[in-house]
């Protein structure tokens, strides 16, 4: 799957979850960023990326996504 | 040897002066210095668990060693990480929860009408066993899971571990912030020193003028509670829970700040926690050192296994969390009450979806909104009934106490309202919170290096007079016991 459509179906997960839109989705984007998206809400985040894509994460993977770019490249590597 | 005791000036000022001058010049020197001290200290404290401390300092080194040589085979990483986990919860279990859980246990047989008596072994609580153990498990755990890497030189990591600002009470150290600095030479900056400094002051004033101050009034009240009219008994639960704060984050701020004479900087333990308009802002603020821990390594792997159910396994995830924060104060089933509540307070939240929400109280503003306000309002009162259970010696006295409070007389003037004990005490928790109030933006509570040079030096006189005439000698705090 192509990166820019990953990062769509991942932004539309934030806006469904987090019921806003205030990021700019680049590579560089880390949770602090964006309003609301901490420690609780990532769980729910994170299960919704899984549906979306029809993956499973590990939660070896979890501690190794550091910002939006180590994300998608997770996703990559498991679709 | 407490911070606030001459014999920790007489014992401290000594090492900070060979520190900055004999031993400043590399960072060997440095940490031999640091650690050879921290050994002294906790020798001092209680010399019986030191070997305790250096057999777990040995194993936790070597178990992190091998957790990252075995990096290809992950079963063999991971036993070695079992081993480290059974290691040091096992240590915890037994010093901590022993008895507990053999009491616990044997009351139950009697439950089903098979009589036993028991008697309960005498284990010693050693020093810090809470908090160094906390710490050496998530460098463990952050080794594992390739967040760190193990640290190769045994000087450094022992006195990651025994760093002596830290070693009895937090705040709980993660490898990632703390071994960086270990790891360089420590250059002097006088704007940190004196920022330690004026930690140190704070924190004296929030120990031995707000905490002692408010625990005069408050022991009385909670020692002979039965009898005592509503009204008096809530003054007696509104005191302990400010006692309760001053005396743990007055603690946390000496700490950093004898921390940062050395010229590491510890992380921050609390901040400013009255001023939230929920609970989970509250646990933000209130001793972070151990809620962040928990999150990390409970809550997080805890809600990620549970992630299918959603809302439901995000609550019991933070629950159970709860709980566990509850029962790692002691073994007593008032802190896995105390846990269980606050968990509770959680769920309305968790449906709302506004647990995400934190926000300094009135950014930039002078006074909170009459929303703001009442909101922290609802949650002090909230928290300060919870407390009730912390301060309690069993679930059943607390209820009481609690129950005592709704049953009559509850809008009665106090007993000693008008005394001058208590009318002192207002007076400083009005100073206290409108200094805290004024800094909630800033890095700790009295973080005043703006300010220009009078209001600063007037600001250091007057705490100073405060401590002097209003301050009560404390040789313990009441983490100590954790």
């Amino acid at each position: 799957m192509e990166t820019l459509t990953i990062k769509e179906t991942i932004s539309g997960v934030l806006e469904s979850t987090l019921e806003h839109n205030n990021f700019e989705m680049h590579d560089e984007l880390t949770a602090k960023d964006v309003d609301g998206w901490d420690s609780l809400s990532h769980m729910m985040i994170i299960t919704k990326i899984e549906e979306a894509f029809n993956i499973k994460f590990k939660l070896r993977d979890l501690n190794k996504l550091k910002n939006m770019g180590s994300l998608v490249s997770v996703i990559q590597s498991k679709i | 040897m407490v911070f606030n005791s001459i014999k920790f000036v007489v014992f401290v000022l000594p090492v900070l002066f060979l520190y900055w001058s004999f031993f400043r010049k590399n960072k060997v020197a440095q940490n031999v210095l640091l650690l050879a001290s921290s050994v002294f200290f906790y020798a001092w404290a209680d010399w019986r668990f030191l070997f305790l401390l250096i057999a777990s300092i040995i194993i936790n080194y070597y178990l992190a060693l091998k957790i990252r040589k075995e990096v290809d085979d992950e079963t063999k990483q991971r036993r070695f990480l079992y081993l480290g986990l059974v290691f040091n919860v096992g240590l915890l279990l037994y010093f901590k929860y022993f008895n507990f859980f053999y009491e616990s246990f044997v009351e139950l047989v009697n439950v089903f009408g098979i009589t036993s008596s028991y008697t309960t072994l005498a284990i010693l609580l050693p020093l810090g066993i809470s908090f160094f153990t906390f710490q050496t498990l998530g460098y463990l755990i952050d080794v594992y899971n390739e967040e760190i890497d193990p640290s190769h030189n045994f000087l450094e990591f022992s006195l990651f571990v025994a760093y002596f600002p830290k070693i009895l009470s937090g705040p709980i150290e993660r490898a990632s912030k703390m071994m960086p600095q270990i790891q360089e030479r420590r250059e002097f900056s006088y704007e940190i020193f004196v920022d330690g400094l004026r930690q140190i002051l704070w924190g004296l004033f929030a120990k031995i003028v707000i905490a002692e101050n408010c625990a005069s009034i408050a022991n009385p009240i909670f020692d002979n509670f039965e009898g005592q009219t509503g009204s008096t008994l809530i003054l007696g639960a509104f005191f302990y829970a400010i006692q309760l704060y001053a005396d743990f984050s007055g603690y946390s701020n000496m700490a950093i700040g004898v921390s940062k004479l050395f010229g590491i900087q510890l992380m921050r333990n609390f901040s400013t926690p009255f001023f939230s308009t929920n609970i989970s802002d509250f646990w933000r603020k209130w001793h972070i050192s151990l809620t962040t821990w928990m999150m990390d390594y409970v809550f997080t792997p805890l809600s990620f296994s549970l992630r299918r159910y959603q809302k439901n396994g995000l609550i019991i995830s933070i629950i159970a969390t709860f709980v566990l924060v509850g029962f790692w104060h002691g073994a007593n089933w008032t802190f896995v009450f105390y846990g269980l509540l606050h968990g509770i307070y959680f769920i309305p939240l968790v449906y709302s979806g506004k647990m995400n929400s934190s926000e300094i109280v009135a950014k930039g503003k002078l006074f909170p909104s009459i929303i703001e306000f009442i909101k922290m309002l609802l949650l002090f009162v909230l928290i300060m009934l919870t407390d009730v259970f912390f301060r309690a010696n069993s679930i059943k006295e607390a209820i009481n106490y609690i129950v005592s409070i709704f049953s009559y007389d509850i809008f009665s003037i106090p007993q000693g309202m008008f005394s001058s004990n208590y009318m002192i005490t207002i007076f400083l928790l009005f100073i206290f919170f409108f200094i805290e109030w004024n800094n909630r933006e800033k890095k700790h509570d009295f973080e005043i290096k703006n300010y220009n040079i009078f209001l600063r030096w007037s600001s250091y006189i007057f705490l100073f007079l405060l401590i002097l005439f209003f301050g009560k000698s404390s040789e313990t705090f009441i983490y100590f016991q954790f």
